[in-house]
């Protein structure tokens, strides 16, 4: 393929750009090879004659005691006393607050009958305004996770709460007693009563330690602002107020910080439809990362060199604004420039764009990088903006400075231990190089976590915990706001809260009952929060509205942040040839979730792989390592050794890997059980290091990626490629100077039938490609609404995913500087859908109000829809995935629970897609005859678009000419997906532009 | 074979055979066809409840127990604590009031059996029903007069269909209401 100026070429793999054979065949399938022909009975099932005749006569039998009276329908059992509040068939929605992370972002949880059923952010929380994370979404299914421990355990064996706690309070004191240290330790302190509850357990245990880690935090960030401008209360950053935002191997709208805070302020900045302007991002990063993906520029560039790229930053800006700095090591541009083969002219943009727009830019460094690095960017800024885009009104505070690795290794080495407590952590999976052989003569160790990990497998005593959605809690995370969680079920199985747990210990009573931390709570909430507000009413009336709206705002100190100090020092280099970077899973986290089926198949956002992690490496380093994808290497460092598949990634910095971790768990339930590689054996002590030797092992491992599932087929139409536009694209120049230059592509259609003419409301979907960043909240969301089966890598790897809302992802360009556009792809609603007119037995047709319905009990699973289906959104049950995923893992009592009961849970042999959320359409339609009134056209949300971060998803009623989308769909930027098919999608995207000078055209 | 045997089957026996076969199919599917639909199934209930007593001779409205019915999909089979509201007092030395309080007192809900049942992959809501003033006995039938409730109507899709086609035919009183919906993303999601 050429890539001629003007008209790009979209390619989804090095596969595609290369032409590669295989693919193309592929191609011109609807199914990838072996999709269809699994169906031979024998194969089917190892039933054997014998069985099937046992099981036949026991059906028999059954069928004939069962249908005594075939007319029967069950039981209607109604409650005894009903609770006030619950109305069955009516949802009720609670406040809490998500522990998936340390961003504790406030949530409205919705419960139906009393069972949470979906969990999306509080719409009145100051910081992540009613959106939620991919990982907060899918938490609910953790919930109801039959794996999680149910019972406390004593070496195995169950045993009363009573009981074990004698025995552990016994234990703990003859520890403090004879002077040996007890060390706790805990995942990131979020929450002011859990960190008063810890000071008071080391009052009464004087040899009590508490070490509070978190594998990837803002420590370096926290600890850079400290040095800077001494104090350890950091500001956000005014994302939407900025016009240059450099990011230096930050993933600042992926996963660090509170990221989706940082999409919804980043999307801000780019709505160009409202604004008609946007920021500019530079992203200058070695690995590829969401932030990456969304920039206007992107600098390749190897992280152990940022460092220097930094200082020359600070070298060229301070001489062209005539603000000398001192102390700071000199490196000039030019030299770091030729040094690096870096892009000159797009370094010249980003140096003239930083120094023109001294108030409206900013520099952000990643977390992952070093404490002197974070110290430059310090400099760099005050330089720049000095404190303008700083947010000091909502900084990030710590409730507990996080423990150092250096005390971590301190811990390990320390032979005197009386007693471990582990509390909701996990620090022998993330750190197997400090803790693998540390706690073996350890007498008394002690696990309060929520499920098996590798933790707790050395642990004999094992006490379960409450899942977050159980669980009583105040968490701050910011100057501004306080965000309280309250349980919306009782505990499930024979959990506690581990606060209580703790209580217990302190208070010596054996039973543990989880009202005395509500009680302790209510107590600490007064002492910390309301006797400081001091408000009008009385605490319990206080204390019922907080918790009803779900956070405390608070006054914020007001902070100067004027820098302190200049100099730096010039940390060592690696000398290796190539280097490598540990990073947190985008949505497995630090392994937390990895036993949670939603997450561990939402595609990866930039290389669409499931189930898995690996190395990623640019194409130019796989082609002189001579690897291929899925050829698996022996990556050595300081004597630890990886081996983990390659992935082929475009626009990696050469002789660089990065590798995500989270995966590779040995100790964990069914479903992450055996997933991926444990990068986290590599670590050592920084995120980025040199790797001494890189060989093949000639090994070869099947990575599930939904990157060429669905490919349309280029080959046929390879001569119409220009003129299909399924992306379109160009930039804001292009788009101020012509307004309408998008029009020039409009196809001429004409229809050989009379258009139906829709009255009443129209639904219609837009989407603003500008503000989509990709991040599958949408995916996640869609999934927990619509009761999206799991199906499982091997599932994936046949393409039999069932993701109702995938995110399409085209590069444009070459391999090794390509230009990715993202694009939410779900059924578009047709009005003239392909799929209706082939279904032979009318299972999927049009609505009166511009839905394409699909009627599950009428379909028969012809396929004839999927394919006929331009856009390939159609979702075929091969299987009823519920029973047939790992063991029939989802298929209990106890998973069921989590299915949204206004939504159909579709069986084998039947066709779905995307409905637009009918049920919730249907629901505000039922409020509006209720009240007795239209429907208004803004009234239905759909579950994508509630979920969505940068609020790039709008939904509405387009015969209405006020609604958002009508708007939208007539803007200039608007186009439809294979508009000459006069299939007329639903479904407007608003064409991406790149804020890029113009000559880059 | 002889001809005339051949001739005898293929014309007399074969064509009636088949006549029979066909007509007992058509009585068949006509006659069981209440007994299909559920029409008139009469369930025994666990305690033996009278609407015609509390409906009909009392008067009380539907809505008093059936709570429901206007704000949710479900109309709602009192819980009951509603029915204690009243027979805490009310008739509580007889055997079935006995029974319910026992009921009450212990916390164990009452296993209703269900009459009227939408057919799976349907999902019905009472209270745009109700809203739109269609009257509860339009598909429940005379509720008033049975001691025992039995099933009135059919409750297929024809019989949805029916009233959401022509709602002015089939339901006296709903001038000023539209046709309902006819989709199938109406009931079927």
């Amino acid at each position: 393929m050429s890539t001629d100026k003007g008209n790009k070429n979209y390619w989804k793999s090095i596969n595609e750009y290369n032409d590669d054979n295989s693919l193309k065949e592929a191609k011109h399938h609807e199914f990838m090879n072996g999709v269809t022909d699994e169906f031979e009975p024998d194969q089917l099932s190892g039933i054997s004659r014998r069985k099937f005749l046992a099981v036949l006569g026991a059906s028999t039998a059954f069928a004939a005691t069962a249908c005594s009276d075939y007319a029967d329908k069950g039981e209607i059992v109604p409650y005894t006393k009903r609770p006030e509040e619950i109305l069955p068939g009516i949802a009720n929605y609670y406040a809490s607050t998500c522990t998936g992370c340390s961003n504790s972002c406030s949530t409205l949880v919705k419960t139906r009958e009393g069972r949470p059923i979906k969990v999306d952010g509080n719409p009145d929380s100051p910081i992540n305004k009613g959106k939620l994370c991919t990982k907060g979404q899918s938490s609910i299914l953790s919930l109801y996770d039959p794996e999680r421990l149910q019972e406390p355990l004593l070496k195995g064996r169950k045993i009363s709460w009573a009981k074990i706690n004698g025995e552990i309070v016994t234990a703990l004191k003859t520890a403090s007693d004879s002077g040996k240290e007890i060390a706790v330790i805990t995942d990131e302190m979020t929450s002011p009563s859990y960190n008063k509850i810890l000071n008071e357990l080391s009052q009464k245990y004087s040899t009590l330690k508490i070490y509070s880690y978190k594998q990837f935090n803002q420590k370096t960030r926290f600890d850079a602002w400290e040095a800077s401008f001494g104090t350890r209360v950091v500001p956000s950053v005014k994302f939407n107020e900025s016009k240059i935002i450099l990011a230096l191997e930050s993933d600042f709208i992926g996963k660090e910080g509170n990221f989706v805070e940082n999409a919804r302020l980043f999307a801000q900045g780019k709505d160009v439809v409202a604004n008609k302007k946007m920021s500019r991002l530079y992203s200058v990063e070695g690995g590829m990362s969401l932030t990456g993906m969304n920039s206007d520029y992107r600098l390749r560039l190897r992280p152990d060199n940022q460092f220097d790229f930094v200082l020359a930053l600070i070298d060229e800006v301070s001489a062209r604004l005539n603000k000398p700095t001192n102390g700071i090591p000199k490196v000039t541009m030019n030299s770091f420039v030729a040094k690096n083969n870096l892009n000159e002219k797009t370094v010249k943009y980003l140096v003239d764009d930083l120094v023109e727009n001294i108030d409206t830019s900013i520099v952000h460094a990643g977390d992952t990088l070093s404490v002197e690095l974070h110290k430059a960017v310090n400099v760099l800024n005050s330089l720049l903006s000095g404190n303008k885009l700083y947010d000091f009104n909502n900084s990030f505070v710590e409730i507990r400075k996080l423990t150092s690795l250096n005390d971590l290794k301190t811990l390990a080495a320390n032979s005197e231990l009386g007693a471990l407590i582990i509390v909701d952590s996990d620090p022998i999976y993330h750190y197997p190089n400090i803790f693998e052989d540390a706690f073996k003569n350890v007498q008394t160790k002690i696990a309060i976590v929520n499920s098996k990990n590798d933790s707790s497998a050395v642990c004999d005593y094992i006490l379960p915990i409450n899942n977050a959605l159980e669980s009583w809690g105040d968490h701050q995370v910011r100057s501004s706001v306080v965000s309280l969680q309250q349980p919306v079920i009782a505990p499930i199985f024979n959990t506690r809260q581990k606060e209580a747990i703790l209580l217990s210990w302190i208070n010596d009573t054996a039973e543990v009952f989880d009202s005395s931390y509500h009680a302790y709570l209510q107590s600490s909430v007064k002492e910390l929060f309301y006797d400081l507000q001091k408000p009008s009413a009385d605490f319990s009336k206080y204390w019922l509205s907080v918790l009803h709206d779900g956070i405390i705002e608070l006054e914020s100190e007001k902070l100067s942040g004027r820098l302190s100090q200049f100099s730096l020092e010039k940390p060592a280099k690696t000398t290796s040839e190539y280097t490598v970077h540990i990073q947190e899973s985008y949505f497995v986290s630090d392994g937390r979730f990895a036993n949670n089926g939603w997450l561990q198949e939402v595609p990866h956002p930039v290389s669409k792989v499931t189930w898995d992690n690996y190395a990623a490496v640019s194409p130019g380093t796989a082609k002189s390592l001579e690897v291929e994808n899925g050829d698996v290497i022996k990556l050595t460092s300081g004597g630890r050794v990886l081996e983990i598949p390659v992935m082929l990634q475009p626009g990696l910095a050469d002789n660089h890997f990065t590798i995500e971790t989270g995966y590779g768990r040995k100790v964990v339930g069914d479903v992450g059980l055996e997933v991926g590689f444990n990068a986290n054996i590599l670590f050592d002590s920084t995120f980025i290091f040199g790797i001494d030797q890189v060989s093949k092992t000639g090994k070869n491992y099947k990575l599930a990626s939904t990157q060429e599932h669905h490919a349309l087929d280029d080959d046929f139409v390879k001569d119409f490629h220009k003129s299909r536009h399924i992306i379109q694209e160009g930039t804001l120049e292009e788009y101020l100077t012509n307004p309408e230059f998008l029009k020039e592509h409009k196809h001429d259609v004409f229809s050989i039938t009379d258009d139906i003419e829709y009255k009443g409301n129209k639904w219609a979907m837009a989407i603003d490609l500008n503000k989509c960043i990709g991040c599958a909240a949408c995916t996640t969301s869609c999934n927990v609404e619509n009761n999206v089966p799991v199906v499982g890598k091997d599932q994936v790897e046949n393409g039999r995913e069932m993701h109702w809302m995938r995110i399409d992802r085209y590069y444009s360009g070459t391999p090794e500087e390509p230009i990715p556009s993202n694009q939410p792809m779900l059924c578009q609603h047709c009005d003239n859908a392909p799929c209706e007119n082939v279904c032979p037995v009318n299972a999927t047709n049009h609505s009166p109000d511009g839905l394409n319905q699909m009627a599950y009990n009428r379909c028969v699973g012809t396929r004839y829809c999927a394919n006929n289906c331009s856009f390939k959104v159609r979702r075929f049950n091969f299987f009823d995935f519920r029973d047939h995923f790992e063991n029939e893992y989802y298929n209990n009592d106890l998973t069921q629970l989590v299915n949204n009961p206004e939504v159909t849970v579709r069986s084998r042999g039947v066709m779905e897609k995307c409905t637009f959320c009918i049920q919730r359409i249907m629901d505000a339609r039922s409020e509006a005859i209720k009240e007795g009134r239209e429907l208004h056209t803004d009234e239905v949300k759909t579950a994508c678009q509630v979920a969505c971060p940068s609020e790039a998803i709008v939904f509405g009623d387009s015969n209405d000419p006020n609604s958002k989308v009508a708007k939208m769909r007539d803007h200039n930027l608007g186009y439809h997906v294979l508009e000459e098919l006069n299939v007329r999608p639903n479904v407007t995207y608003i064409a991406k532009l790149r804020n890029t000078h113009s000559e880059e055209n | 074979m002889k001809k005339s045997v051949l001739d005898y089957t293929l014309k007399i026996r074969l064509p009636l055979a088949l006549f029979v076969v066909a007509l007992t199919f058509i009585i068949t599917f006509y006659a069981s066809r209440t007994e299909r639909d559920g029409i008139g199934y009469e369930p025994e209930q666990p305690i033996n409840f009278s609407h015609k007593l509390h409906a009909g001779q009392m008067d009380i409205d539907c809505q008093y127990c059936h709570t429901g019915v206007e704000k949710s999909r479900h109309a709602l089979v009192p819980s009951v604590n509603i029915c204690m509201n009243c027979h805490t007092l009310a008739a509580k030395d007889k055997p079935e009031i006995i029974k319910l309080t026992e009921y009450y007192e212990t916390g164990r809900p009452i296993p209703w059996k269900r009459v009227h049942k939408v057919p799976e992959y349907a999902y019905f809501n009472h209270s745009v029903h109700v809203n739109k003033g269609i009257d509860c006995a339009d598909c429940h039938g005379d509720v008033r007069q049975m001691d025992v409730v039995k099933q009135a109507h059919g409750w297929t899709m024809t019989a949805c269909l029916d009233c959401h086609r022509n709602p002015h035919e089939n339901i006296s009183g709903l001038e000023k209401v539209k046709n309902g919906p006819t989709n199938c993303a109406a009931c079927h999601r």
